[in-house]
């Protein structure tokens, strides 16, 4: 027995607690590894098969053919048109390869190898460059599918782009596609960057339908990217066809109308300058006009002037054009985004509530009872501040005048009398809102619930609005809040209130046909390609407001009166006997010089419906800074109607220059 | 054996002259089962790409057979060989090691890393044997003292031999190799019968080492990238956690039972770098499942148990710890290679025992192993012979 063997069995006797303790950690480590495997091959196990399968898979998309858009009696305005394009995918390009492709490629185009490497920088996205901007015809199409082989990548095929038939026309309904935005793709997640999406008007509103399904053939590839086969195809699913409501000869007739009324405002302007050389308007430039169905909400016509032609943005606008449409407003579609004081066209709102809620001028208790239409109202109000009030015809008085005088001569005075009557008796209870109520029942103030995108709200004020304004934005209203002068503003449609004319279209509706608020519409139905009907959009009543079939009746007649002997009277000259069948009101938004000193002049608005009895289509028309409504936007009215009406349509004159 | 056994006899009596238990049959047959495995492994990750550029699809597996034909064979020399005859020129080992790793610097740089000392065809690798070489030097030195505790001369002494080592090892630079050294040194220094307060000290400045190494930004940036990818394993897929990510691809894909010898895709399409070398485990994780992976886990399991088993039954000091050492060397490769292909660690460099491609790591573990054998093979048969114990 030696020293070393005493020395082992003293170290057996001490190592062997330490052995347990390194034998527990290694157990411990390998059932660590034990069940790491058993989460990632059992629980995780077929998501990880599924990346597996799509390691090995490329697929490469086929567009499918976007959906037309035709109008309500099928006429084509958006198609789909095949056009040859190159499309590189560089995944399936080996990059020491590139150049030579690139080469060989420009060589059977014609081009420099540098235009060629420049248009694939500039176009491309992601993996695959789409070169639209070479030409291709046939026989080159051919040429680079024979030489596939040395043209890794490559490929030739048809690529559906948009086709806008009518060129301008309907433009802002229609709308343009463009490559989506980081907000659509945020928006729309199954969106890729290189697709053009719908950005305005029905192709956005109606993308979902329009777009189709992508196919795309599936191949099986390597690690380096290399096709290896083809797996399969999946052939793309062409779009659904969006039906409009709207039809392209009451269109075209409208629009042409709009530019004649523009016309004819600046003419009026320019005598005008001679008149009154201080107070030089600008050029007319903007208007609008809207024909919808009374009994149903579908829009038969909607122009916007300036327009625009929906093909100048297929395979991309050029950003000069763009600025330059842009600075004109011309994608603005003033008919859901033209904000603006609707003037006397609102007295029609303050009409119905002094009817229906039984509330005249101070002493007056019926419709038929008269008052002074005097040249001004002085009023003192409670808090001494003091207002004195112009009608439209100051100096002169335009005699002693009911309710239905008032609405036939826009008499303000009568009105701003209703409106004292209203706060004197209600002011600060719950009552005092009693005009903004009707008016937001019948569409005034809030969204129309158009199906087009981006559409305005419009703004109609009473105490709360004020409130709320006072607390986030100050400086749009006064210390002293809500007053009985901003009451007396907003019944005549001044003041606190924008409305689009879509907007008072509705409005000037849903009182007519006696209280039913349709949602307005640009689209009738949704349909397979081949004509076959997917969905059809009903008619939508949005609300029903209790009005009196006496009301409207009595509104019936007065509007009748407003053509016949009131402030359109001369501009419905024209019209003959048809005159009978339509009503409708006049309004001119004061002019007013900004806070830079441009001189704005006033707004001009025709909102009117026929036939007067039985209503069927309302019209609404507003020339932004056009002049007088009675003056402008009335005779375009009329042309209008003679043209829903069936008969000759006779040129623009001016009518009376009323309300300013 | 016998023949053999006299004739080596005069060399210095390295061979034993008495009858022995026979050798540890099961170790043997695993380790064999894993090398097997392992060729088979090789193949279903090359024979694509070889038959493509070279039209001879077995010539990886070929090879690798060839290294566990060697590696069997060192492991029933070294089975053979007396342990004991190495404690006579401990410092000839470690010297012969520290000059073929201070040798490996001047070779010529592969894959930004210099492991590599050309013979003939073959590629040596040192760093893989020094690590075999550490453990029985440093058995030799930590079972030299009879004293009951270690002495603080002694850990010194150990660390030193393990750090001079190390500091070549990091030059080359291999971080994986390193982090062994520290493991086996502290595994073996620990069983050694080190006191608590040496074992704390020995962690804290393994601590103070470890926040050394990144305040001095000694890593290499590619090492610091593969931390910060494997802190986040969703980032940088087609980067820096692209093995990660492919590797966990093919395991996790193999789900229970796998998708099949040579039908797994990540596999066969050459999907994962260095899938035959550090990888290798995401070939039987692919095309075996869950049954095929946990099952190599417990060969290793049993093998690291048996080297534990020897550890304690030893006749002597100097035997336990090599088991020892062996044992901690096995079982940190396996968790760390295992471990790296699960996102369990981050991604360094150390192959997957017996199983990887190579021939370095298995020859001289297959060795490691051997000497084991040869410690197991010198136990007393039966107890009634103390003398068998003697040295």
């Amino acid at each position: 027995m030696s020293d070393r063997k005493r020395l082992d069995r003293r170290e057996q006797a001490t190592n062997s607690w330490r052995l347990g303790v390194l034998a527990l950690l290694f157990t411990g480590a390998l059932s660590i590894l034990f069940f790491r495997l058993w989460f990632v091959q059992l629980a995780a196990g077929p998501e990880w098969l599924e990346e597996a399968d799509q390691n090995i898979v490329s697929s490469q998309a086929i567009a499918s053919p976007r959906g037309d858009i035709v109008d309500r009696n099928g006429i084509v305005l958006a198609t789909s048109v095949p056009d040859l394009v190159i499309e590189i995918d560089r995944s399936l390009l080996p990059i020491e390869v590139e150049d030579d492709v690139l080469q060989r490629l420009a060589a059977i185009l014609g081009l420099s190898p540098v235009e060629v490497r420049e248009a694939v920088e500039r176009t491309r996205s992601g993996e695959v460059a789409t070169l639209t901007e070479f030409e291709i015809d046939a026989d080159t199409a051919y040429l680079i599918m024979e030489q596939r082989a040395t043209l890794p990548g490559v490929t030739v095929r048809a690529l559906p782009v948009r086709g806008y038939t009518q060129g301008s026309l309907m433009g802002h309904v229609l709308g343009h596609m463009g490559l989506p935005s980081p907000g659509d793709l945020e928006r729309l997640p199954t969106t890729d960057t290189i697709t053009p999406i719908g950005k305005l008007g029905v192709e956005r509103e109606y993308d979902e339908f329009l777009q189709g399904t992508p196919g795309k053939h599936v191949y099986r590839i390597n690690p380096e990217g290399a096709i290896l086969e083809e797996i399969g195809t999946v052939d793309p699913v062409p779009g659904a066809t969006v039906r409009l409501t709207l039809d392209v000869e009451v269109q075209a007739e409208v629009e042409r109308i709009l530019v004649e009324a523009i016309d004819l405002s600046n003419a009026l302007k320019e005598t005008q300058d001679e008149i009154d050389p201080d107070r030089t308007p600008p050029p007319t430039e903007r208007a609008t006009a809207v024909v919808m169905e009374v009994n149903t909400g579908a829009i038969l016509a909607m122009a916007s002037y300036p327009t625009f032609e929906p093909q100048v943005f297929v395979g991309g606008i050029d950003v000069d054009s763009f600025e330059e449409l842009s600075e004109r407003q011309a994608f603005n579609n003033l008919a859901i985004q033209g904000v603006k004081p609707p003037a006397s066209t609102f007295k029609v709102i303050t009409y119905v509530t002094a009817v229906e809620e039984n509330i005249f001028p101070e002493g007056v208790s019926t419709p038929e009872e008269t008052i002074e239409c005097s040249p001004q109202l002085a009023h003192r109000f409670e808090d001494d501040s003091q207002l004195l009030w112009r009608n439209w015809t100051y100096p002169e008085s335009d005699g002693r005048q009911n309710l239905h005088d008032a609405l036939r001569r826009s008499c303000n005075i009568y009105f701003w009398e209703v409106a004292l009557s209203i706060w004197r008796a209600y002011a600060r209870t719950d009552r005092e809102g009693m005009v903004q109520e009707w008016a937001r029942a019948v569409g005034v103030g809030r969204p129309t619930q158009v199906d087009l995108p981006f559409e305005h709200d419009g703004i109609l004020g009473d105490r709360q609005l004020f409130e709320e304004w006072q607390e986030r934005q100050p400086w749009r209203v006064r210390a002293e809040g809500w007053l009985g002068g901003d009451l007396m503003n907003l019944v005549v449609g001044q003041g606190p209130i924008v409305t689009t004319p879509l907007q008072m279209a509705v409005a000037y509706a849903s009182i007519l046909n006696g209280g039913t608020v349709y949602q307005p519409r640009v689209a009738e139905a949704i349909e397979t390609a081949d004509g076959e009907r997917l969905r059809t959009l009903e008619p939508r009543v949005l609300r029903s407001v209790d009005i009196s079939p006496q009301t409207v009746a009595s509104l019936r007649t007065d509007l009748t009166s407003v053509v016949r002997s009131g402030t359109a009277r001369r501009a419905f000259e024209d019209l003959g006997g048809l005159v009978e069948l339509v009503g409708g009101k006049t309004g001119t938004a004061q002019s007013f010089t900004d806070q830079e000193g441009v001189f704005h002049d006033s707004t001009a608005w025709f909102v009117g419906v026929a036939p007067i009895d039985a209503p069927r289509w309302v019209v609404a028309v507003m020339v932004d800074e056009g002049g007088s409504g009675g003056a402008v936007a009335a005779p375009a009215a009329r042309a209008i109607f003679q043209y829903l009406l069936g008969t000759e349509v006779t040129p623009l004159v001016a009518g009376e220059d009323t309300e300013r | 054996m016998a023949v053999l056994d006299r004739t080596l006899e005069g060399v210095g009596g390295i061979f034993e002259d008495r009858p022995r238990p026979t050798p540890d049959l099961i170790v043997f047959v695993l380790m064999a089962a894993l090398m097997a495995l392992g060729s088979v492994m090789v193949y279903s990750s090359t024979f694509v790409r070889l038959e493509e550029e070279t039209g001879d699809p077995t010539s990886a597996m070929r090879r690798q057979m060839i290294f566990a034909g060697v590696a069997l064979v060192t492991y029933v020399a070294t089975s053979m060989i007396d342990y004991r005859w190495y404690r006579r020129f401990p410092g000839l080992i470690y010297g012969v090691t520290m000059v073929a790793l201070i040798g490996v610097l001047f070779a010529a740089p592969q894959k930004g890393a210099t492991r590599w000392i050309p013979v003939g065809t073959f590629q040596f690798q040192p760093s893989e044997f020094a690590k075999v070489a550490l453990i029985v030097a440093l058995a030799s030195l930590l079972t030299r003292e009879a004293s009951r505790r270690m002495s603080w001369k002694t850990l010194g002494t150990a660390l030193l031999m393990a750090a001079a080592p190390s500091f070549l090892i990091f030059l080359q630079p291999d971080l994986g190799t390193m982090l062994v050294v520290g493991f086996i040194t502290v595994g073996m220094l620990f069983v050694a019968g080190s006191s608590i307060r040496q074992v704390l000290v020995l962690g804290a400045s393994g601590i103070a080492g470890a926040i050394a190494v990144f305040q001095l930004d000694i890593l290499k940036s590619y090492q610091t990238a593969r931390l910060a990818g494997f802190l986040d394993q969703t980032s940088d897929l087609q980067g820096v956690n692209w093995n990660l990510y492919q590797s966990q691809i093919a395991i996790g894909s193999g789900q229970l039972v796998g998708r099949g010898l040579l039908q797994g895709t990540q596999t066969r399409l050459s999907f994962i770098p260095s899938q035959t070398t550090d990888f290798i485990f995401t070939a039987v994780g692919e095309q075996f499942g869950f049954i095929g992976g946990s099952a190599v886990i417990l060969a290793y399991a049993i093998l690291i148990w048996r080297l534990l088993i020897v550890a304690a039954g030893a006749p002597n000091g100097f035997g336990s710890m090599i088991s020892v050492g062996m044992a901690a060397l096995l079982s940190f490769h396996v968790f760390v290679n295992i471990g790296m292909t699960v996102g369990l660690v981050p991604v360094t460099g150390l192959p997957l025992p017996f199983m990887s491609a190579g021939g370095s790591a298995m020859i001289a573990m297959a060795g490691g192993m051997g000497i084991v054998n040869s410690v197991w093979r010198s136990r007393s048969p039966v107890s009634d012979r103390p003398e068998a114990r003697d040295l």
